[in-house]
């Protein structure tokens, strides 16, 4: 009879144990699954965290164009070695879109056979040797903008005077914005970052000008454009509408196209980080020094 | 000329990919596309083996395997791969399989995580090109044959049924003619004992 009474009751107690865990992995899921998260990464995640891994947005051109046809292992690896070479030449700084750069080139035509050239980036494009740059400067009322290879021979420095990210990619809609959004004085000076801080993310919204303008720039989503509304008639709203592609973030393989996987990466960035790394180094060592020789006060 | 997005990163298929993605004609344009493989990468989940026209099938197994590395990856406390199992399994009890069963499965996995065959087409009917898609570890029995040396299979067990009965055809041959042997023995014994008598008489002789 003991038996037959105990089992039941046993049974009730274990029926209501498991009621209480449901109740509390409902009540508390989010402490439970952030538990479960420390202890996977070790096996799984190992291949992300690699911290060479993160030098894919200080220098993006070093990855090859994701398009396969267009991929030729032997090619990629002597661009990467001339790249290193040319850096090892000039300083080619760590710079984003968004950040003000001052160029320098020999121009044999130009005063002193140089030109220099202050502008905002506002693009940077393509990979291996044939990566470019272009800068964007109102001089005397006039947008001006120039593209620079970014291992063009003839370029003899690139120095970084602000060093930021802008809300976007690209930066072409301040072609239509006011131009004081994209004026640069050439006298700028360098503003140095205190070591160690992230890249900051200037969060400015340009004002456009009124239409009409180069491209749709509604349809586009930007978030860097303050006023874009204002211009817009009913028409373009319904076009808008009609023209999105929600389903676009979930297309996986689209999005696998455009990259290079993260195996690959870890190969490419396993051959080229330690040059990398020295050259930053020697770099850090020459900006230390620099200060220390001041300028000689010129004698009458 | 394009340089490779760096915000995102995934992890290396291992199948191969067409360089460009296939266009699966549908009058909704890109996203009547994607609903269409929508539906057979659930179908792909939820069944684990399904039989479809090649095109499709080998469309739906790139999306089968950038959503179940992108689960391997990010695991199901991140949000956008959440959203994403969402968008691409239309029946939602299927994220808890991918996620709780698929993932385990899969985790210490270094092949593909699926697997396409080539099917018969039936005669006489439209050209298309047939395929079965499966998830590599399902219950079902397996496809392709390998188990030529195992004894319960059907082949096997009547190649073993004639085997044997050849072999007693065989023993009961040899049988028979050890038998007939014998019996020629004994004849001819017999035959030398009803001839020895003579031979004695001559044969003493000549060894003395």
């Amino acid at each position: 009879m003991a038996l037959v009474i105990r089992k039941p009751t046993f049974d009730i107690l274990s029926a209501a144990k498991w009621m209480i865990r449901k109740d509390c992995r409902a009540l508390s899921s989010l402490v439970e699954k952030t538990e479960e998260t420390e202890k996977r990464p070790v096996g799984r995640r190992a291949r992300f965290q690699n911290p060479a891994l993160e030098y894919r947005h200080i220098f993006p051109e070093f990855l090859p164009d994701p398009n396969p046809k267009w991929r030729n292992s032997l090619r990629e690896k002597m661009e990467r070695a001339d790249m290193l070479k040319r850096r090892s030449q000039i300083d080619i700084p760590e710079f984003y879109v968004g950040s003000v750069l001052a160029v320098t080139i020999s121009d044999p035509h130009a005063q002193g056979k140089t030109n220099r050239f202050v502008g905002i980036c506002i693009e940077r494009k393509g990979c291996g040797l044939r990566a470019e740059f272009t800068l964007r400067n109102v001089v005397d009322h006039q947008g001006v903008e120039i593209r620079y290879d970014l291992y063009d021979p003839t370029i003899q420095s690139i120095q970084v005077l602000r060093l930021e990210k802008r809300l976007d990619d690209k930066l072409f809609y301040l072609r239509d914005a006011l131009p004081e959004y994209s004026t640069f004085p050439f006298d700028m000076d360098p503003e140095i970052l205190p070591e160690g801080t992230p890249v900051p993310v200037n969060t400015v919204q340009v004002k456009l000008k009124p239409r009409p303008w180069l491209e749709r720039w509604e349809r586009q989503e930007l978030k860097g454009v303050a006023n874009i509304e204002e211009h817009l008639k009913e028409k373009d709203r319904i076009r808008r509408e009609l023209r999105k592609t929600p389903w676009e973030k979930y297309d996986l393989m689209k999005e696998y196209r455009k990259t290079i996987p993260v195996e690959d990466q870890t190969e490419i960035w396993g051959e080229v980080h330690n040059q990398l790394n020295q050259l930053r180094l020697s770099r850090k060592k020459m900006f230390k020094k620099r200060p220390i020789s001041t300028p000689k006060p010129q004698l009458g | 000329m394009n340089q490779a997005q760096v915000t995102k990163l995934v992890s290396k298929l291992r199948i191969k990919v067409a360089p460009e993605p296939r266009r699966l004609r549908n009058p909704k344009g890109p996203e009547g596309r994607l609903n269409k493989l929508r539906k057979t990468v659930t179908g792909l989940i939820k069944f684990e083996r399904i039989e479809l026209n090649f095109n499709r099938a080998d469309e739906a197994r790139q999306y089968a395997e950038r959503l179940i590395s992108e689960a391997i990856a990010h695991g199901d406390c991140h949000k956008p791969t959440m959203e994403i199992a969402d968008y691409w399994l239309l029946e939602k009890e299927l994220i808890h399989k991918l996620f709780k069963v698929l993932v385990p499965r899969y985790e210490n996995c270094n092949t593909a995580f699926t697997k396409m065959y080539r099917a018969p087409r039936p005669l006489y009917s439209r050209n298309i090109e047939k395929a079965v898609l499966e998830l590599r570890g399902n219950p079902y029995p397996s496809l392709i044959n390998k188990q030529y040396s195992n004894r319960q299979l059907i082949q096997n067990v009547l190649l073993d049924a004639a085997k044997y009965d050849y072999r007693q055809a065989k023993y009961a041959e040899m049988a028979d003619k050890i038998g007939k042997t014998e019996n020629q023995q004994l004849n001819n014994l017999t035959k030398k004992d009803e001839i020895t008598p003579e031979n004695k008489e001559e044969q003493i002789p000549l060894s003395t």
